[in-house]
């Protein structure tokens, strides 16, 4: 009897004890399998990382290869099994994540590369046109005809912002590099990206950037022997020898910030509309490199140590120091360099940021001009 | 030799259809039960959770309408070609084409707003009608199998919808992203509450149903067209008129088709999006609809709430179960695997041999 009425005043204490106790639930949607490579095992591998970091304070889940249309009932699921934030990766959730944030007050949305916010809704970028313009000068120093081709999925102004900085930096060690860009209007899609990649450098490129969800433009090229970057997450291992740099995304170090003040009560459900992160290198949110810790693999260094160019600011000065020097002076912050800084000049020669203008966030999320030497196709594109 | 043999049924009762496929669902079921425990999830535990989220909630059973409501309008459109023996797989395309034309009016026409829907919804079952009456042309004028021209018929209505969106079409708003600008609030149809459902299509998708199974069983179109579908020559013999039926019931089955797309335009997306995000392969679905209907009309309504289930079923297997997002193709195809695997119970039955008969009586 005794060992009952125990037994029951311990049930009895259970719901008290674990509402003390109860971690924050954060529920992570993706597009795609968070399998495959590219943009959702990018979050994925951050996801994990939110995880360790936070141990018990925080229990996260993530759906994976929901359809555009179907992130609203998803949400409903979501919030139905107790999610308290909930963070939609993909551009095309916002319409779902704005209709469904009214509904449920309390739980607080994310909108990932969005751009509309709510009381309970924040958006939040980690941004690559850095990493990219370092990409483009070690490109222009690793190729030898000048022509360098990139593989770009859709004509919005992300995906122009970043041919753009790896047009700049290209033409930084080269004046005359030329970028020759294939659109793909897909953001996956390895059939189109073979065959882009195979005909660009039948066309004299020898070196190849891409924005596309699969390592394939680092498989076609190393058949080639043709020299490539790691996109989003590390793609070293599907050529060690081609693989020269990249740019990788650390999603993990917004997560972590933003859900740390949700947990000390610095942002509520209600506070939201004005908390935009547009997060660079020197937030450490996005990283120079073929993989996490290694800037430049090191089969390129010796090569790039080797080549020297004629800079106007730095005199003669070897490809892999100015990468470091333009890497260091980005990381110190964007008031100490940005490779958008005016005067900039389009290739139709209109002036787009006056001498000593640095374009806002703004001007860089709306971006739709194209840099000098950027041959191709360019959507929407101001005369 | 085998104790048993199968001896072949007349036509199948009610009874005995409504049997053999809830037995049938029953083993997909069990199937499906075997594969929660192989991931670790207790299966009963698993099919309480689907049950709670997909049928007793409100929001959830919403969701289970609101994905069949295009099965049954592309479904009920299906049948009617079906029994005329004319093997429409083109109801995806039709119906994207039908998303399109409706998309076009809200986003161009200026319309006010009592003209607005109406008038989408007529260009939906116009566009659609005219996307199937090239391949029913093809084959009552020159004999071209309409199996591949429909189907192919898909892909240049994939492709149309996908050059609009990121061409002419494009919304200037939207930073280059590929899709049309919002559709204004008068080129929106009416949800209950705040769910996605989209009740006036619900209506429509009801009313299209009686009136095919009126027209096939009530008129002197669908007589011909069940003849055709059921013995071509007697109906060639009879003096039925081919080109104006297969026009006809084309005209009937696409237009179904392309007014799903009117309703996944103007209830769900509100604007024109990728035709992979706008379908969801509706219009594929909808062949097993009607193929699981047995051709009839107003059963398909119900084999589309079946398919939609298994979709939403799908969704909280993902969500709250936390399988892994390929789990809910495997168990739709088994759901559909066991279905079709019952079909020869319902032709045939198993019958024990009397042992005394030589084997040329047994055959």
């Amino acid at each position: 009897m005794r060992r009952l009425f125990i037994a029951l005043l311990f049930l009895a204490s259970l719901p008290f004890a674990s509402a003390q106790d109860d971690p924050l639930k954060v529920a992570f949607i993706y597009v795609s399998p968070a399998g495959d490579y590219g943009f959702s095992y990018a979050h994925e591998l951050a996801r994990q990382k939110v995880d360790a970091h936070f141990g018990d304070a925080i229990e996260t889940v993530f759906v994976e290869a929901v359809p555009e249309p179907d992130v609203e009932p998803t949400i409903d699921q979501l919030v139905a099994d107790g999610a308290d934030v909930i963070l939609g990766t993909s551009f095309g959730y916002g319409d779902g994540i704005l209709a469904a944030a009214p509904r449920y007050p309390d739980v607080i949305f994310g909108w990932g590369t969005g751009y509309q916010r709510a009381p309970n809704v924040f958006t939040y970028m980690a941004d690559l046109y850095q990493p990219y313009y370092l990409n483009g000068m070690i490109a222009a120093g690793l190729s030898e005809t000048g022509q360098l081709g990139y593989v770009a999925a859709f004509p919005i102004s992300e995906v122009k912002r970043h041919i753009n900085a790896f047009t700049l930096g290209a033409r930084e060690v080269n004046p005359d590099a030329t970028v020759d860009v294939r659109w793909l209007f897909n953001w996956f899609d390895p059939a189109g990206t073979k065959e882009a990649t195979e005909a660009m450098i039948a066309e004299g490129v020898d070196v190849i950037a891409f924005t596309e969800d699969t390592p394939t433009a680092i498989q076609t090229a190393a058949e080639y022997d043709v020299p490539s970057f790691s996109h989003y997450a590390s793609m070293v291992e599907f050529s060690p020898e081609t693989v020269a740099s990249g740019h990788l995304v650390n999603w993990e170090v917004i997560y972590i910030d933003f859900l740390q003040k949700v947990l000390d009560g610095t942002y509520t459900s209600d506070n939201l509309s004005d908390v935009d992160y547009f997060w660079l290198l020197e937030d450490d949110a996005v990283e120079l490199g073929s993989e996490p810790g290694v800037k430049i693999a090191d089969a390129f260094v010796e090569p790039l140590q080797n080549t020297m160019v004629d800079h106007p600011e730095l005199g003669s000065i070897s490809v892999y120091d100015l990468v470091m020097d333009r890497h260091d002076k980005m990381v110190a912050g964007r008031d100490v360099y940005d490779p958008f800084l005016g005067p900039v000049v389009d290739r139709n020669g209109n002036e787009v940021y006056e001498a000593g203008y640095l374009p806002t966030i703004g001007d860089l999320t709306s971006l739709e001009w194209a840099a000098p030497g950027v041959v191709g196709a360019w959507d929407n594109e101001p005369q | 030799m085998l104790p048993f043999r199968l001896e072949k049924r007349g036509v199948p009762s009610a009874g005995l259809i409504w049997g053999v496929s809830l037995a049938a669902v029953a083993v997909a079921m069990l199937l499906t039960g075997v594969l929660f425990a192989f991931f670790g999830v207790p299966p009963i535990e698993a099919f309480r959770t689907i049950v709670e989220r997909t049928i007793l909630d409100a929001r959830g059973l919403s969701e289970v309408v609101r994905r069949a409501i295009p099965l049954m309008l592309a479904g009920v459109g299906l049948t009617l070609a079906f029994r005329a023996n004319f093997w429409n797989i083109g109801a995806e395309g039709q119906l994207l084409i039908g998303a399109t034309a409706a998309s076009g009016i809200a986003l161009f026409s200026g319309l006010p707003a009592g003209a607005m829907l109406p008038t989408m919804l007529l260009a939906a079952f116009l566009a659609g009608a005219a996307w199937g009456l090239l391949p029913a042309l093809l084959k009552t004028r020159l004999g071209v199998n309409e199996i591949i021209t429909t189907l192919m018929m898909n892909y240049v209505a994939i492709y149309i919808v996908r050059w609009l969106i990121n061409g002419p079409w494009k919304g200037p708003s939207l930073g280059g992203f590929s899709y049309t600008e919002r559709f204004a609030p008068e080129a929106v149809l009416p949800t209950i509450g705040t769910t996605r459902l989209h009740w006036p299509t619900l209506l429509l998708a009801i009313a299209l149903a009686l009136f095919v199974a009126w027209l096939l069983a009530r008129t002197r179109f669908g007589f011909e067209a069940r003849m055709m579908g059921e013995s071509p020559e007697a109906a060639r013999y009879a003096g039925v008129n081919f080109f104006k039926t297969t026009l006809t019931l084309i005209l009937v089955s696409a237009g179904a088709a392309g007014l799903a797309g009117f309703g996944e335009v103007a209830g769900i997306h509100q604007r024109l999006v990728d035709p992979g995000s706008l379908s969801l392969g509706y219009g594929y679905t909808a062949i097993i609809v009607a193929l699981l209907a047995r051709k009839n009309p107003v059963a398909a309504l119900v084999t589309a709430l079946l398919l939609g289930w298994v979709a939403a079923s799908g969704d909280v297997m993902k969500i709250s179960l936390g399988l892994p997002s390929q789990i809910t193709g495997v168990t739709s195809g088994l759901v559909l695997l066991s279905i079709i695997g019952s079909e020869p119970f319902l032709r045939y039955r198993l019958v024990r041999r009397e042992p005394a008969r030589t084997p040329s009586e047994a055959i």
